[in-house]
């Protein structure tokens, strides 16, 4: 649950800004940008978590330039999560912030907004249900996360075991029981986040 | 206080073409005239700082707020700085925001800012609106709520793009009326884009033509619809009265011209005998004849009959349509007024006169 918060926190921060810079700003080579931030939508869990793992793993970047090595902790399915749900983000933020008169800005920016201004004061206010929206998918997305969650952080009971990862366990000791009830959980947690989206949908006229 | 002046002379090219413009404005409503895309919106845009121009100048009171050139320093200070009031064409009201808001948004959260918005609603006559949405008012409400908020930080220069399209005519002559206040008390530079000639004629102290973002004609508004420096100055005004004449005698004098079989005098201007021109008379200048006046001085000259085709009675000026002899159209303006006595219907004959001084040859050899 942790991991799924703080997940979803990184990945609105970072699903927003890469959704302004793809909405509104062109320069060559923004394709493959944004290509590869919507990547993870189609690879399979396991490759997603196979390159987090050579990224952050002994021998990677990380490991190489920090020295420090977050492979089967914590920190490693928060990364994990949040990878998979940043697609679902940038695309909400971008199709929210597109969405967003550039004509508001611009009265903005004449009203004497700095750049910082606008987006704080006009452009996040009016992308907000979309960025809400985005942000409910995406937590649900997080939490639902399984492959690359394995594949980085592994299945250590009390530190990097989530729900779906204690699931799994759940059913090879076929305890149905506690199996039943996680599903039930998640499959709650799902419904409500379509629930809340469709409520946000009716356009803020 | 010295007169407030604003200097704009900016070049952008664009794939599908070049602004070119150069015009100086004062304390007056400057009106920027043209069809869609010749660049009127391009230029409000370059002096607010929305968009920046290949190369120029843009300065206020001496104060430079972008210059870029071959050599030396650029400058280009950013719009939130350049203390320019814009109000656009679809006004651009924060949706999300109260009138209120809207109005107080420029302010920032200064002490007295409140109190500085509300004021200025007042003054627009929105005190009841204040804590309506956008979408709650109606179009003439919503221009003013822009205004106010163009207002908020008493700019010098205030633009406006197209600001009484939305409206219908009852309400654009009143708003009007109430930006020409505005611009007195604030004493503001205002240029405002259109391409209506009413607003043009009821709003402008001057009026600038512009065509593929050239500028075809700077004036006073009567002057350029009365005397359009050329034939396509004249188009983009939607004159009327422009035909092809045959020069028969070009002297200092005067001009002779054959226009289908009538022969016109017109003042000395330079063209060729021989020469295939357009001519123009502007529609207050076509005059008609009452039968039983002696006609005298400048309107003796370009007598001959007509036709009336169609008689249109505007608030305050009446615009007939007149068929000539050689089978091509005229239009006379006149006020509600005149013309009384005149038995003016559909198809009865009449005799007309072009006055002399205000007949025009244009230079280009442009087909119509």
């Amino acid at each position: 649950m942790e991991v799924t918060s703080v997940a979803t926190v990184l990945v609105v921060m970072v699903g927003t800004a890469a959704g302004l810079l793809i909405a509104r700003v062109r320069f060559p080579g923004i394709q493959l940008v944004e290509a590869i931030l919507l990547l993870p939508l189609v690879l399979p869990p396991s490759v997603v978590g196979y390159y987090l793992l050579r990224f952050f793993g002994s021998g990677g970047p990380i490991d190489g330039l920090f020295g420090v090595n977050v492979v089967f902790t914590w920190v490693a399915a928060v990364f994990a999560s949040a990878v998979v749900a940043l697609p679902l983000m940038v695309q909400a933020a971008r199709t929210a912030i597109r969405g967003v008169d550039p004509v508001l800005e611009n009265a903005a920016r004449t009203l004497g907004s700095s750049e910082a201004a606008v987006f704080f004061r006009i452009t996040l206010p009016l992308a907000r249900r979309g960025l809400i929206a985005g942000a409910v998918l995406s937590a649900a997305r997080a939490l639902g996360e399984f492959g690359a969650t394995l594949m980085v952080a592994g299945n250590i009971p009390g530190r990097t075991q989530t729900l779906p990862l204690f699931l799994y366990d759940a059913v090879q000791n076929q305890q149905y029981g506690m199996a039943n009830l996680i599903v039930a959980l998640l499959t709650g947690f799902g419904l409500i986040s379509f629930i809340i989206i469709g409520r946000l949908e009716p356009a803020h006229k | 206080m010295s007169e407030r002046r604003l200097l704009v002379d900016v070049h952008r090219r664009l794939p599908s073409f070049t602004l070119n413009l150069r015009l100086e404005v004062g304390e007056e409503v400057m009106v920027l005239f043209g069809p869609s895309g010749s660049g009127k919106s391009m230029t409000l845009e370059s002096i607010a700082g929305l968009v920046t121009p290949d190369r120029g100048e843009i300065a206020l009171d001496g104060r430079v707020l972008f210059r870029r050139g071959h050599e030396g320093a650029h400058t280009n200070v950013p719009a939130r700085k350049r203390g320019v009031g814009y109000v656009f064409q679809s006004y651009a009201l924060f949706p999300h925001l109260t009138v209120l808001g809207n109005v107080r948004y420029p302010l920032g959260r200064d002490h007295g800012a409140r109190d500085r918005a509300l004021a200025l609603i007042t003054q627009m006559d929105l005190s009841q609106l204040a804590d309506r949405y956008p979408h709650q008012l109606s179009g003439g409400q919503r221009q003013r709520v822009a205004i106010a908020r163009a207002l908020a930080r008493d700019p010098e220069v205030l633009l406006l793009d197209e600001p009484f399209s939305a409206l219908d005519p009852g309400l654009r002559e009143r708003l009007r009326a109430d930006l020409r206040v505005l611009q007195l008390t604030r004493r503001l530079i205002v240029i405002c884009v259109t391409h209506n000639v009413e607003d043009a004629f009821a709003l402008g102290d001057r009026l600038a033509v512009l065509r593929d973002g050239e500028l075809e004609q700077v004036g006073t508004v009567a002057e350029v619809f009365r005397r359009p420096s050329s034939m396509s100055a004249a188009r983009v005004l939607g004159i009327s009265n422009i035909f092809h004449a045959r020069v028969s005698s070009a002297t200092a004098d005067g001009v002779a011209l054959d226009w289908e079989g009538l022969r016109l005098s017109a003042p000395a201007q330079p063209c060729s005998a021989g020469d295939l021109v357009p001519a123009y008379i502007a529609p207050e200048d076509v005059k008609l004849l009452y039968p039983d006046r002696p006609v005298r001085g400048s309107l003796v000259a370009n007598q001959m009959h007509a036709v009336v085709q169609s008689i249109q009675h505007r608030k305050d000026v009446r615009i007939v349509r007149l068929v000539v002899d050689n089978g091509h159209e005229l239009e006379a303006r006149a006020p509600g007024y005149f013309y009384r006595d005149l038995d003016l219907r559909p198809g009865a004959p009449i005799l007309i006169t072009l006055r002399q001084e205000g007949l025009r040859i244009f230079r280009e050899e442009e087909l119509l």
